[in-house]
């Protein structure tokens, strides 16, 4: 089951129960998934490749074809996908992509509002790109597209912001502000989910939810990034540095 | 000639609104398939005694659901059942054309078109169509947009791409069938694919490639048919050729140093 719009005695932001699913009956991708976060939290995705982090926003954005269990949503999550997933070809500028955000409010026969479009140049604002506004999306470089993507999930203006591997192969400047504006979100009491293979950048947020096929662990990073757990989540994908103080799992990238 | 004129005004109207879809979301197969996979309900209608353009969209919806069927078992590729499907179509089509039916039509008419004869009543279909396209262009384009742009966000935003892309599929479809008696089951892409994928080349956003799509189209399709007419060719050719020289200068211009 999957509710959106949490109300009552529940805690802002999102609880998963027993979450289990695939793309096909009897061949489930994602078993046993379970745990909550609070408003104003940041929690890390981690897990190799094929270990079911997609298929869990997949799950929690309501678009997996077979799912058990419950999955409670404050709202409509805003998705950002990976900037290698969208068209570099089409002839969109940067804030034509980010207008996409405000379809889901705006009907099939109105323009979109004055006040989305103004809230389209703040979002690009917030992300640094203003001045790219009239520019085409895809003569951007990879770090701008992700930030013009961040900007478009920024005016969909949800309470739950799921990121697919926002900070891969950006510029420094890129994640910089990327991890700025995160921050910035927390504070809006906002909830963001983001898969990413570095382990490092997991330790800064406030908990860590680790999948290969199933749940691995839940927690805050310093009680959950242990080797062990991080061995069971990525299995010979991960290596271990300075004696056992640091861990990296092997990025490989699905193109 | 009035009426081919206004017939290839209409199209124009079409390839600006479907063409441009039809080039961004890469179905310029899919629209050649669906004119070919016609081919044999056109034959079959004269001696059936149904409308043309009934059994030719019968013939392309039963394409389009053989192709889909076939990708859906999962053991043939999608390309390859989009030209096993292809194939037979245009087979069937040429075998009842031969043996079968003697179709009054004539088979160079039915494959390259004609823009002699038209009645009122093909005019009057264009026109529905294109009222039909421009509604849903109204009601779906940001679906289209988002579906085409991000794929993997597209229901995130809140539109609904599955039910817009399957009725963007069957616009092209009943598009791809209006355009049959102008330039034929073989050149329906001379309409809905090249002016299209000319001005695809120059354009820097989707209302400028609507826009230079249909005014492209109804030079070329206006250009084809006194080239038709001065040549005695058929006016499906004489705008293919056409659409494909411009195409070729177009790119020729605006290949990178």
């Amino acid at each position: 089951m999957r509710v959106e719009g949490l109300s009552g005695g529940c805690a802002p932001g999102m609880r998963v129960e027993g979450l289990s699913g695939g793309y096909a009956p009897g061949s489930d991708a994602l078993t046993g998934v379970g745990f909550a976060l609070e408003a104003g939290t940041i929690a890390a995705v981690l897990g190799p490749n094929g270990g079911g982090k997609t298929t869990l926003f997949r799950a929690l954005l309501g678009e997996l074809p077979v799912q058990r269990g419950l999955v409670e949503l404050e709202g409509r999550p805003a998705y950002v996908p990976q900037t290698d997933r969208t068209r570099l070809d089409f002839p969109v500028s940067a804030l034509d992509v980010v207008l996409m955000g405000a379809y889901g409010r705006t009907p099939a026969w109105r323009r979109i509002a004055r006040a989305d479009r103004d809230a389209a140049r703040a979002a690009l604002d917030r992300v640094g790109l203003a001045a790219e506004a009239r520019r085409r999306f895809g003569a951007l470089s990879g770090g701008q597209r992700q930030r013009i993507l961040i900007a478009r999930a920024l005016l969909q203006d949800s309470p739950l912001v799921l990121l697919d591997e926002p900070l891969s192969g950006v510029d420094a400047a890129s994640a910089a502000r990327i991890e700025q504006v995160f921050e910035e979100l927390r504070a809006e009491r906002r909830v963001l989910l983001v898969a990413t293979h570095d382990v490092e950048q997991a330790r800064r947020w406030d908990r860590v939810l680790c999948v290969n096929g199933e749940q691995v662990a839940f927690g805050p990073p310093a009680e959950t990034l242990t080797t062990d757990v991080l061995r069971r989540t990525y299995g010979p994908e991960l290596v271990v540095l300075e004696g056992g103080r640091r861990a990296v799992a092997v990025e490989h990238h699905e193109h | 000639m009035q009426r081919a004129l206004l017939e290839s005004l209409l199209l124009a109207g079409l390839a600006g609104v479907l063409g441009s879809w039809i080039v961004l979301r890469r179905l310029a197969f899919y629209t050649h398939g669906v004119g070919t996979a016609a081919f044999p309900g056109l034959v079959v209608a004269g001696p059936a005694g149904v409308a043309p353009q009934v059994a030719a969209l019968g013939a392309a919806l039963l394409y389009a659901g053989g192709v889909e069927g076939l990708r859906r078992t999962r053991r043939v590729a999608q390309d390859a059942a989009t030209g096993l499907v292809l194939v037979g179509a245009l087979a069937l089509g040429a075998v009842l054309a031969s043996d079968v039916f003697e179709t009054g039509a004539g088979v160079d008419r039915l494959l390259f078109g004609s823009l002699v004869g038209l009645s009122d009543r093909d005019l009057w279909l264009t026109a529905g169509v294109l009222a039909a396209a421009a509604a849903l262009e109204l009601g779906l384009r940001r679906s289209w947009l988002a579906q085409g742009f991000d794929p993997a966000t597209a229901q995130a935003l809140g539109t609904r791409p599955r039910i817009a892309d399957a009725l963007l599929l069957a616009a092209v479809a009943a598009a791809a069938v209006v355009a049959l008696d102008a330039v034929g089951a073989l050149l329906v892409t001379a309409v809905l694919v090249i002016p299209a994928a000319t001005v695809r080349l120059v354009a820097g956003s989707v209302a400028t490639l609507q826009l230079g799509t249909a005014a492209l189209a109804a030079v070329e399709g206006v250009a084809g048919l006194w080239i038709a007419y001065e040549l005695n060719v058929g006016p499906g050719p004489a705008t293919a050729v056409l659409g494909g020289a411009v195409f070729a200068v177009v790119a020729a211009l605006r290949r990178p140093a």
